[in-house]
């Protein structure tokens, strides 16, 4: 039944399918199913089939709302179709189910504009990842001041779980936003490197555009580079007199709550 | 008059084999009606949630639903135990469906008679069950199995069904009655269901709910559905049909006052609205044990009165 159900297309072209007839030959689904007054045993069983995708569909329409918007509903119900086979969903729970779907798209021949497509999942799934991460408190703002002078050399921020950071080739937050604001005056959507930090501060999930300086800086800290040696890269890329911004770069993104404490040395 | 009496004379003796308590009449917990719940925080009697959306998130909807637990009772219901499945048993769904009764206090934890997947797929339906003696001893095995991992009693819904086997040898109710007795559960008795499959299978649905031991049953679902003419789908999206509420009529004047719960998960109205809806089973309940309870919530409302979850990402300026 379940071979029958995961199958696109009609109930009648779900059957005669070739994983269905792996377990079962379409001539035998009334020695399996009864018929009832008004519908052959095909059609029950096509109430299912007919659910499975939608359903499907509308899972990934809530986690990728803009690749939606950009693909527009046929022909993201077309990729759904195709993931959904590739990969179908083994959880409990749908939050899982979409992770694959920016691999997936990158891999899949077809699809319209494919690297933006792309690159504008990869932004969406990091909303989802941070919407759902586990709770770690934030470091208070105020705290930065408690470092003291000796420790700052060797110190290694800790983001908070909920913090996602990501370099793409096109303007996907600004597309995002967009359509979050049912905004259909849509930005250029050609290449252009852009960064984004998302992370999450009471509750809610935020998005910040930053340059290639402060995303490169701030890569350095989230991945566990000394805030010395990160300072040193960062002022290298800046040539000269970094030191002030780069502290103010950090003292905003605490006040943002986007790390969870520092390791002291 | 001894301590027992006075407090059976505020909450009359429960008729359900484990003395959980009617609860009332509540609705279910939906992200649409976050806000108006927190900020408003109307009376209801309680709230049920759909497990999963709470089991695999430390964002908001459980910081939601710490504060919802904080001050209304919870009931937990699944939809991905896949109790009549091939499969092994999911420890780790279960392992976390333990860890969030305890943190919301669950009265009680059900889940539905189907299956929703084989060869480890999730395919996030509730699919039909074959009806016979084999699946019985399987489900039952299994049932055992998770009230001893979740150290309670498992309460089991009856699902609409769209298809039915051939190899079903006795009817639903039937099943239900001997798998509750084999396995030592209760029953999630959905009213709207039992329409919804008696019109899809052509039986009797009086003959349905009079079958079912009233011991067994300790909650009620109620909801709308879609008659597409040639059979109904199982839609929440709508309000109760009359006959359903004659089916609930009928079976309450078996099992008595049992916590009640409308069901609305598409096209969801307002939070009053779908209160209002719900409220409307007072008229079928037993007025003499509401009283006693104290249950305001049973009063008869305004007359004529989904498990997804939706991200609030804000974004912000660069």
């Amino acid at each position: 039944m379940q071979a029958v159900i995961e199958q696109p297309g009609t109930a009648d072209e779900a059957v005669v399918s070739a994983a269905a007839r792996a377990e079962l030959d379409p001539e035998d689904i009334g020695r399996v199913v009864r018929p009832s007054k008004t519908l052959t045993p095909v059609e029950r069983v096509g109430v299912y089939q007919g659910m499975y995708l939608l359903r499907m569909i509308e899972a990934l329409e809530g986690d990728y709302p803009a690749v939606a918007h950009f693909l527009g509903g046929e022909e993201f119900a077309e990729l759904v179709t195709r993931y959904a086979a590739a990969h179908p969903s083994t959880s409990f729970t749908f939050n899982r189910f979409g992770r694959y779907f920016p691999e997936f798209i990158r891999e899949t021949r077809g699809v319209r504009r494919k690297a933006f497509v792309a690159d504008l999942a990869r932004l969406e799934l990091s909303v989802t990842e941070v919407f759902d991460a586990a709770v770690s408190p934030a470091w208070p703002a105020d705290a930065i001041a408690n470092i003291p002078q000796e420790a700052w050399e060797g110190a290694v921020f800790r983001p908070i779980a909920a913090f996602r950071l990501g370099a793409y080739g096109h303007p996907v937050n600004a597309y995002l936003q967009s359509v979050k604001e049912e905004n259909h005056d849509h930005p250029d959507t050609g290449r252009k490197a852009t960064w984004v930090a998302v992370w999450r501060k009471r509750y809610e999930v935020w998005r910040l555009e930053m340059s290639e300086p402060a995303h490169a800086f701030l890569h350095d800290l989230t991945r566990g580079r000394p805030f010395g040696k990160a300072v040193a890269a960062s002022a290298r890329r800046l040539q000269g007199s970094a030191g002030d911004q780069l502290f103010r770069w950090l003292r905003d993104w605490v006040a943002e709550g986007m790390f969870e404490g520092v390791t002291l040395s | 008059m001894t301590r027992n009496q006075k407090t059976e004379t505020r909450n009359p003796a429960p008729r359900n084999r484990w003395g959980f308590e009617d609860l009332g009449i509540g609705i279910g917990l939906r992200t649409v009606h976050y806000a108006h719940i927190l900020e408003q925080r109307p009376e209801i009697d309680f709230f049920e949630i759909l497990s999963e959306n709470y089991m695999d998130t430390g964002g908001r909807p459980l910081w939601v639903l710490d504060q919802v637990a904080e001050r209304y009772p919870i009931v937990m219901h699944g939809v991905s135990l896949n109790i009549g499945s091939a499969d092994p048993l999911d420890r780790d769904h279960l392992s976390k469906l333990k860890t969030l009764a305890g943190r919301t206090r669950a009265r009680w934890i059900s889940d539905h008679l189907c299956w929703t997947g084989v060869a480890g797929r999730n395919t996030h339906d509730l699919l039909p069950m074959p009806l016979n003696e084999e699946a019985l001893r399987h489900v039952a095995a299994r049932v055992k199995t998770v009230s001893d991992v979740l150290e309670r009693p498992l309460m089991l819904e009856n699902a609409s069904t769209y298809a039915e086997f051939t190899s079903s040898s006795m009817p639903e109710w039937e099943f239900f009655g001997r798998l509750m007795e084999e396995a030592d559960c209760g029953m999630l008795l959905d009213i709207n269901n039992v329409y919804v499959s008696s019109f899809n299978h052509g039986f009797d649905p009086e003959r349905y709910v009079d079958a079912i031991d009233p011991a067994r049953v300790t909650q009620y679902h109620l909801a709308g559905h879609t008659n597409k003419g040639t059979h109904i789908i199982d839609t929440h999206n709508d309000r109760v049909i009359d006959r359903v509420w004659e089916l609930y009529g009928r079976s309450v004047a078996r099992t008595g006052n049992v916590a009640t719960l409308l069901e609305w998960d598409a096209d969801i109205p307002s939070f009053d609205e779908v209160h209002a809806e719900a409220l409307k089973a007072a008229v079928h309940r037993r007025p003499e044990e509401d009283s006693r309870r104290g249950n305001a919530a049973s009063k008869p409302g305004p007359s004529g009165a989904r498990a997804r979850l939706r991200k609030e990402n804000v974004a912000r300026a660069s």
